[in-house]
């Protein structure tokens, strides 16, 4: 793929030459942490090269990334020491705007970066900050649209716009004001599949283009590691591990990595690492026929006539889930995953077929009958049916990780008199999923990763015939996905039916059957290896162009279904 | 805020090249009359020029004009009926009853004022959506920051909280629903209030955390660095803008003035 063509004033070209990056004993605590979030960096980056940060979530990336950018020290409050210097800036002494100019910074979140409700405005507002004149600005703006290659965008409302196209957005957003250093903070991880291919498409354009200093921070390996010059590499301690050139990372290496959080290409995993494989080695063989726990027969969803008319988000769906089985949910952007969910937990009424769900029984005892969740009430759904969100702080009932364990068994025992009243073990259940330490802290204080099991350990004590997970995996480093696999295989084998809706290719080899959605309709059933193999959606769908190239990568760095053929 | 936010496909037309803080003005004319008076004439007269106005100039799509308004609906349906039926002056006896339930009598007096306060709403409906459809909300802060010199920090801040505000609605949402399905139904007037409080808790959180990122991401891009702001849309004062307010003002006078 060619760059389009610069436009007349040579936008996108740097303001300045691209900088050196140079860090002497550089460190920082945010004020009201007692942990340092970076220890003691010593690298020095050549001008011009792509340098490939990686390490665990809380090794203090996002912390490089502001301070390049001048967020730290400037705008956020904690201690500095030693020395950051971008170019012949000094970072500790430069004032904000001066790097501001240098730098553009893109973040992870597309939905947390976007200020304004049109597209070629979010593209000025960099430029109008910075007191452009607007003749210059009508030359930017379409200039660096195009770049990204969202030219015919510019009147578009952000809010329209896809995950992908709002990152490529993002990153039109900083080449606006030609910066000479270009920093994404993990610019994928919130993205589906086909946002993710075009994101680091643009990402690898601008590498090659070589006009400015790149830091990628991204634990894709195999999509970030041909692209870089060097890699730094970080521990969980926020403390430098290695800094080398990228072309001397190799296999010798993949321990360390592992260590850093990042996902090997698993071709570079000897024998001797078996235990380090990640997930997909754990996939358990569907124990027969378990108990029907939920059937949906002709399910039509629409959503309720607005400006935009109705919108028919579900039709004819029909599905049957077992216990014990766990079904990922696939499907572009708006193909229903989400609906299904909620009308699985009862939580949108279907307009027309219906959903019945029932709890699993011990062996001899007669079945339920199967309930619409939409009618069943608080203590009785609880057991049920259950929902983990994308985003697990929604879903925090209590203000510590103890009661939150305990919260559901406690509302149960409150309903039912009569029932026992000896204590959950909260503790040990938080012992059992790592969180042991954790136990007064107030839950939306945890990190990500902790956040997300504290969700998942919550439904332990009580736990539902049936568990819903939008996007479990979303944000997590490997770790974090492997530890949230642990946990979802350890609740499957009660018997819990686990129905995941997921962007992650890398989940897939871990579940019973996939399920395909498009368009509100189911367009394939079938094992992961078969879905796999050929992806269900005709092309050109972005999506499936998305799916294969993760999927390819995917299998490489887990090796779980090309292991298995 | 959904009544106030931009109509889809807006046309252009007369009323989309006055500039936001132009209709601003001319709009608060209407709402003063429409708030010093208290009969139903001042109200319907407005009510009838917003209408002409946003039939002939506003370049609004019509059909989708019912359908915004649907929500204050019961608000003037509520208030109007409520304000007949507890109006002091169904209460004096001196008046003649227009009609009456059992107990219940309803007095001329007050059937007008009931209609007042509903035809208000009416007006104040009408005048949000002339006001602000016919553009999106960043006019409006270009508009008020370029003309009316409001703070860059107030204007666009507020602009960036606007587009977080639909978030905040879903998160609701998925809130309540978390908390019927962990098993939670508070039980009493006293345990709804309490757990109310402690969804608003979370989504307050939730809503902060957010703001913070996006407040992060604007320093990242020299918001609010001390450099005065330029605008990539200039907004230029016109005759339209003389003229949308001269003749929404004798629109305003008029209705108070012309004998009733």
């Amino acid at each position: 793929m060619t760059l389009p063509e610069l436009g007349a004033a040579g936008y996108g070209a740097p303001s300045h030459v691209a900088p050196s990056i140079e860090a002497v004993g550089l460190g920082w605590r945010y004020a009201g942490r007692p942990a340092p979030a970076l220890i003691d960096l010593h690298f020095k980056l050549e001008p011009g090269r792509v340098l490939l940060v990686l390490g665990p979530s809380g090794s203090g990336k996002s912390t490089l990334a502001r301070a390049l950018a001048g967020l730290v020290p400037h705008t956020l409050a904690g201690d500095w020491q030693g020395s950051l210097r971008v170019g012949d800036l000094d970072v500790a002494s430069t004032p904000a705007r001066f790097l501001g100019e240098k730098v553009g910074l893109v973040f992870q979140d597309p939905d947390c970066q976007l200020v304004m409700a049109r597209v070629d405005d979010e593209v000025a507002f960099g430029l109008e900050n910075r007191g452009r004149p607007a003749a210059e600005m009508r030359a930017a703006v379409p200039d660096a649209l195009r770049q990204v290659g969202l030219a015919d965008f510019g009147q578009r409302s952000t809010a329209t716009l896809s995950g992908g196209e709002k990152q490529r957005l993002a990153i039109a957003d900083v080449l606006v004001s030609r910066p000479s250093l270009l920093v994404f903070d993990e610019p994928t991880a919130n993205l589906d599949p086909p946002g993710m291919f075009e994101t680091l498409e643009r990402i690898a354009e601008l590498a090659r283009l070589r006009r400015h200093t790149i830091v990628l921070i991204e634990h894709r390996l195999e999509a970030a590691l041909p692209l870089a010059d060097d890699v730094l590499l970080l521990d969980d301690t926020g403390r430098q591990l290695a800094f080398a050139p990228a072309g001397s990372v190799g296999r010798s290496d993949a321990a360390l990595l592992e260590a850093s959080g990042a996902w090997v290409p698993r071709t570079w995993l000897g024998a001797d690492l078996p235990a380090s494989a990640g997930p997909g080695r754990r996939r358990m063989p569907a124990t027969g026929e378990g108990q029907l726990l939920l059937r949906i027969a002709d399910l039509t969803v629409d959503y309720p006539a607005d400006l935009s008319g109705t919108r028919r988000a579900l039709e004819g769906v029909s599905l049957e889930v077992r216990s014990g089985e766990r079904i990922a949910i696939v499907g572009p952007n708006g193909a229903g995953k989400s609906t299904l969910l909620f009308v699985l937990a009862g939580l949108r009424r279907p307009t027309s077929g219906s959903v019945g769900l029932r709890a699993v029984v011990s062996e001899g005892e007669p079945a339920e009958a199967l309930r619409d969740p939409s009618r069943l009430p608080a203590e009785e759904i609880a057991g049920r049916v259950g929902l983990v969100f994308q985003d697990p702080e929604l879903g925090f009932v209590a203000r510590t990780a103890r009661d939150e364990v305990a919260a559901t068994d406690r509302a149960i025992r409150s309903r039912l008199r009569g029932d026992d009243h000896r204590p959950p073990d909260s503790d040990g259940v938080l012992a059992r999923f790592g969180l042991g330490q954790l136990a007064a802290q107030d839950p939306f204080r945890l990190s990500q990763g902790e956040q997300r099991r504290l969700s998942l350990a919550a439904l332990v004590l009580r736990p539902p015939a049936i568990l819903l997970l939008d996007e479990p995996t979303f944000g997590l480093d490997r770790r974090g996905t492997e530890s949230v696999v642990e946990m979802l295989d350890e609740l499957k084998a009660t018997g819990q039916a686990q129905l995941l809706a997921t962007h992650d290719p890398r989940l897939l080899p871990d579940c019973d059957r996939v399920v395909a959605m498009d368009h509100g309709r189911i367009v394939f059933d079938g094992s992961p290896d078969e879905f796999l193999a050929a992806p269900p959606y005709s092309p050109p769908d972005p999506w499936r162009a998305g799916v294969a190239a993760v999927a390819a990568g995917a299998l490489e760095a887990v090796g779980a279904v090309g292991a298995a053929r | 805020m959904s009544l106030a936010a931009p109509l889809t496909s807006v046309r252009p037309d007369f009323l989309t090249r006055v500039t936001p803080a132009a209709r601003l003005a001319a709009g608060m004319t209407w709402l003063i009359a429409a708030i010093v008076t208290l009969d139903p004439v001042v109200p319907t007269r407005l009510a009838v020029a917003a209408t002409v106005a946003l039939v002939l100039w506003s370049g609004l799509p019509l059909r989708r004009v019912p359908g915004r308004l649907a929500p204050l609906g019961f608000a003037i349906v509520s208030l109007t009926v409520f304000s007949i039926l507890l109006s002091g002056a169904n209460a004096d006896r001196s008046l003649a009853a227009v009609a009456a339930f059992g107990p219940i009598r309803i007095t001329a007096p007050a059937i007008s004022a009931g209609l007042a306060i509903g035809l208000r709403v009416v007006v104040i409906g009408l005048t949000t959506l002339l006001v602000f459809g016919p553009s999106d909300p960043t006019r409006m802060a270009d508009s008020l920051v370029q003309q009316w010199h409001i703070p860059d920090r107030f204007a666009y801040g507020t602009l960036g909280a606007l587009r977080v505000a639909p978030f905040m609605a879903d998160d609701w949402t998925l809130i309540s629903a978390s908390r019927r399905l962990r098993g939670i139904q508070p039980r009493g007037v006293a345990g709804r209030i309490r757990d109310a409080g402690d969804r608003l808790v979370v989504m307050l959180v939730a809503a902060i955390r957010r703001a913070e990122r996006l407040a992060l991401a604007m320093d990242a891009r020299g918001f609010d660095s001390g450099i005065k702001r330029s605008h990539f849309r200039e907004l230029r004062v016109g005759w339209r803008d003389w003229l949308t307010i001269a003749v929404a003002g004798a629109v305003a006078v008029g209705s108070v003035a012309l004998p009733r």
